[in-house]
C-alpha cells in the first residue's frame, strides 16, 4: 500500500512539474511586454527596463522559473496589475463560485449518466438506448459555450423559466451570510429558502452547459461497461444460484462497473474544477474562469500562470484521491500492492 | 438424499424416477438477422444419478439449452415452448419468483470459463455464502461461513478457512473451477448442468476436476448434464449421450451404443474426428466438410443434409425433416432423427 501511495505521489509531482513548465513557457513566448502593458505606451525605455528588473524579467530564464515555482507553493502568487490586487485575493474571491458550479455540474452529470446508463442496459430499452446514444454523440461533439448559448436562448429568452446570464444570484438579491462561500449551502445554513431557490436556479443552466460533454463521455463509457459486465458468466452464475435478476445485477454487475466509473468520475470532477472559462463567461459567472478570461485579454501574467498551475494541481489531487480509492476498493490492485510493497 | 416433492403433486408419482424430464423445449432469438432457432424441440429424460453428455459443434445450441432449462435466456432470446419437469414438477410455467427457488436448489449450473465465472471483486467466501443464503435465509453468518469452508474442503481446497477470504484472482484456474463446482453443489441439487466445465483447463487439471465431479455427484446422487465437445470426456464420464446438431438432439443413446454403432451420419462423422493414434498414420485427421447451418435460415429438410455423406444426394433428405426413430441396434436402443435410422441401425457400420 505504501508503495502504491509513493508511486502515485511521484507521478502526481511529475504531472504538476510538466504543467508548470507549460504554464511558464507559454506565458514567456506570447508576444507583448508585460512591463510595457503595466506602465503604458508613453513610458520611457528606462522606466520599462527598470520595471522589468523589478519584476525579475531580466533574470535568466531558469531563475525566473525557480522564483515562479517556489513562490507558487508558498502561496505568493504575485500581483495583478490589471486588477490592482494580489492574485491570491482575486482567486480566493472567485474560487468558491467555480467550486460550487463544479460540484453542482458533477452531481447532475453523475446522477444522469449512471441513471440513464442503468435504464438502457438493465431494462433492455432499445429505443431509449438509441436516443441516448444520439444525445451522447451530439453532446460529445458540441462545444460547451455553444450549448450554453442555446440553453440561454431556449430557457431564458424564449421560455423565460430560468434566469439569464446574471451570475450567481438575481440582481436585487443579497448573498446569504458567508459560511462556506457556496450560496446554496450558505442559504440553507441561514435557513433562507428564497435565496437558496434563487441560487439553485442560477446554477441549472451553467451546470447543464458545463456537464453535457462530460455526461456524453460518461454515459457512453458506463453503458458499454454495464453491457459488457452484464454479459459476464459470473452474472449468469449469480442468477443460477437463484438470485433475483436485480439482486444479481446490483451485487455483481454494479460493483464491477463502479471501478472504471470512479476513474472517469475523477477526470470529470477535475475537469469541472479546472473551470470552463467560456461557459463562465457566457453566464457571467463570477468564477475563476471569468477572471482568467479577462486576465488573458490584459496579458495579466501572474493570474494566468497561477490559474494554469492551480488547475493542474486540483486535477492531479482529484486523480490522486481516485487512484488511492481504487487501491482500497479493487482487491486486484490492493493485493498486488501488498505483494510489491 | 431423500427427495420429497414439496408440493406433493398428484401427477408426480409417474415421473418420480426421473430427476429431469424435458419435452419439446424450443428457444428462439430475435436478432436483426432474423429469427434464430437455437434450441429446436429438444426432449430427453434424466434419471437420478444418470450422467448425460451433450456433444456437438460450437453454435449447435448446447449452451442455449442449458440456459433454457434454467429459464435464464435473456432478451432478445426467449423460450418459445416446451416443458421442463424437475422431480415431477413442470417448472416451465412457473413465475420468475418460483423459478428462483428452483435455480441453485433443484438445478445448478457450472460454466465453462473459471476465469470469468466468479465475480472478481467479491471474496470466494462471500460468493459461496451467497449461494447458501439464497435458499437458506435463516442461516446465520457464522454458520454460513462454516458451511462455506466445508464446501471448499469438499472440493479439495486446502486451508479452506483462510482461503475463504481470498479473491478469485488469488486462485488458480483449476481451483476456481472447483469453487464453481462447490457453489453448484451447495444446496444439494437434483440436477447439475455443467457447460464445458473443463474446456478452459489444461489436461492434468481437467482430469482432477472431472475426478472431483465424479466423486461429488456419486456422493450426492446428483444427475448431471455434461455439455462438451470432447468425446473422450463423454466416454469416460457419461452413461448416455445426446448428439446435438443445429439445435436438435439428432441421436440419443447409451454411451456404449454411440461409440460402437453411431447411427446418425453426423454422430459417425463426429466420432471419426476424434484423434486415434492408430489411424493418424493413415493421413491427416478427417474433418466434417462444410459448415454448421445458419440457424436463422435452416434448410427445409434435414439440417445435416447439405453436409451428410449419406443424404447429400438424396431428395427426401433435402425436402422433409426426418422423424424421430427409436431403433434397437446390437449395442442397445437409441433415438435417432434420420430418414435412414432403421436401415443404418441394422446394417454393419459404414466403414470409417
Amino acid at each position: 500500500m505504501r508503495g502504491v501511495i509513493a508511486k502515485r505521489l511521484l507521478g502526481s509531482l511529475g504531472a504538476i512539474f510538466g504543467a508548470s513548465i507549460i504554464a511558464f513557457v507559454v506565458m514567456r513566448v506570447v508576444p507583448g511586454n508585460p512591463a510595457r502593458l503595466i506602465i503604458g505606451p508613453l513610458a520611457t525605455p528606462q522606466a520599462v527596463s527598470s520595471l522589468n528588473h523589478q519584476l525579475g524579467l531580466d533574470q535568466p530564464i531558469y531563475t525566473q522559473y525557480w522564483l515562479y515555482i517556489s513562490h507558487f507553493f508558498q502561496g505568493e502568487w504575485g500581483y495583478s496589475y490589471a486588477e490592482g490586487q494580489s492574485v491570491s485575493t482575486l482567486i480566493g474571491e472567485r474560487l468558491p463560485a467555480t467550486i460550487e458550479l463544479a460540484l453542482f455540474a458533477f452531481v447532475i452529470t453523475m446522477v444522469a449518466s449512471v441513471g440513464l446508463a442503468l435504464l438502457v442496459t438493465y431494462r433492455h430499452r432499445p429505443i431509449a438506448d438509441r436516443v441516448l446514444r444520439g444525445i451522447a454523440y451530439v453532446g460529445f461533439g458540441t462545444p460547451p459555450f455553444f450549448v450554453a448559448l442555446i440553453l440561454l436562448i431556449v430557457f431564458f429568452s424564449t421560455l423565460g423559466i430560468l434566469p439569464g446570464p446574471e451570475g450567481r444570484l438575481s440582481q436585487q438579491a443579497i448573498p446569504p451570510p458567508t459560511v462556506t462561500h457556496m450560496y446554496t449551502l450558505d442559504a440553507l445554513i441561514a435557513g433562507d429558502p428564497g435565496t437558496f431557490w434563487d441560487a439553485f436556479k442560477h446554477l441549472i443552466l451553467p451546470g447543464v452547459a458545463l456537464g453535457i460533454a462530460q455526461f456524453a463521455f460518461l454515459v457512453r463509457l458506463l453503458r458499454a461497461n454495464l453491457l459488457e459486465i452484464s454479459r459476464e458468466p459470473f452474472i449468469t452464475v449469480a442468477r443460477g444460484k437463484g438470485l433475483r435478476r436485480w439482486t444479481a445485477f446490483r451485487r455483481h454487475a454494479l460493483p464491477n462497473a463502479f471501478l472504471p466509473t470512479l476513474t472517469a468520475g475523477g477526470l470529470v470532477l477535475g475537469e469541472f474544477l479546472a473551470g470552463s472559462v467560456l461557459v463562465e463567461k457566457v453566464f457571467n459567472w463570477p468564477g475563476v474562469g471569468t477572471l482568467v478570461y479577462e486576465a488573458i485579454l490584459k496579458q495579466d501574467f501572474a493570474v494566468v500562470q497561477t490559474f494554469i498551475l492551480l488547475s493542474a494541481v486540483m486535477f492531479v489531487i482529484v486523480n490522486l484521491v481516485v487512484d488511492l480509492l481504487y487501491a482500497v476498493i479493487d482487491p486486484r490492485v490492493r493485493v498486488h500492492s501488498v505483494a510489491t510493497a | 438424499m431423500t427427495d420429497t416433492d414439496p408440493a406433493g403433486m398428484p401427477d408426480a408419482v409417474e415421473d418420480d424416477q426421473l430427476a429431469l424430464s424435458v419435452r419439446d423445449l424450443s428457444t428462439v432469438f430475435d436478432t436483426p438477422r432474423g429469427h434464430v432457432e437455437a434450441v429446436r424441440s429438444v426432449s430427453f429424460d434424466l434419471r437420478p444419478t444418470e450422467r448425460l453428455g451433450v456433444v456437438g459443434e460450437s453454435g449447435s445450441g448446447k449452451s442455449a439449452l442449458a440456459l433454457s432449462i434454467l429459464g435464464l435466456i435473456e432478451p432478445p432470446g426467449k423460450v418459445a415452448g416446451g416443458e421442463v419437469h424437475v422431480g415431477g414438477r413442470d417448472i416451465s410455467k412457473l413465475s420468475e419468483r418460483e423459478l428462483m427457488k428452483v435455480r441453485g436448489k433443484e438445478i445448478a449450473l457450472v460454466l465453462q470459463d473459471p476465469m470469468s465465472a466468479l465475480d472478481p471483486v467479491k471474496t470466494i467466501g462471500a460468493q459461496l455464502q451467497e449461494a447458501l443464503s439464497v435458499h437458506q435465509p435463516e442461516l446465520r453468518r457464522a454458520a454460513a461461513r462454516r458451511r462455506a469452508a466445508e464446501l471448499l474442503r469438499e472440493v479439495d481446497i486446502s486451508e479452506a478457512e483462510r482461503r475463504l477470504d481470498d479473491y478469485p484472482h488469488q486462485y488458480s484456474g483449476g481451483m476456481r473451477q472447483r469453487v464453481a463446482i462447490a457453489i453448484a453443489i451447495a444446496n444439494n441439487p437434483r440436477v447439475l448442468i455443467a457447460d464445458e466445465p473443463t474446456t478452459a483447463l489444461d489436461v492434468t487439471t481437467q482430469a482432477q476436476v472431472l475426478g472431483l465431479l465424479d466423486r461429488l455427484v456419486e456422493e450426492h446422487r446428483t444427475a448431471v448434464i455434461l455439455i462438451t465437445h470432447n468425446l473422450g470426456i463423454v466416454s469416460e464420464f457419461c452413461d448416455s449421450v445426446a448428439v446435438m446438431y443445429a439445435g436438435r438432439f439428432v441421436e440419443t443413446s447409451r454411451c456404449d451404443h454411440i461409440f460402437l454403432r453411431p447411427t446418425h451420419p453426423y454422430s459417425e462423422a463426429l466420432l471419426r474426428c476424434v484423434p486415434n493414434p492408430e489411424k493418424l498414420a493413415e493421413g491427416p485427421l478427417p474433418a466434417i466438410s462444410g459448415f454448421p447451418p445458419d440457424l436463422a435460415m435452416l434448410p427445409r429438410g434435414c439440417s445435416f443434409a447439405p453436409r451428410c455423406p449419406v443424404g447429400r444426394e438424396i431428395a427426401q433428405c433435402h425436402e422433409s425433416a426426418p422423424e424421430r426413430h427409436d431403433v434397437d441396434g446390437p449395442a442397445g436402443p437409441a433415438t435417432v432423427e434420420c430418414h435412414f435410422a432403421v436401415q443404418r441401425s441394422v446394417e454393419p457400420a459404414v466403414a470409417g
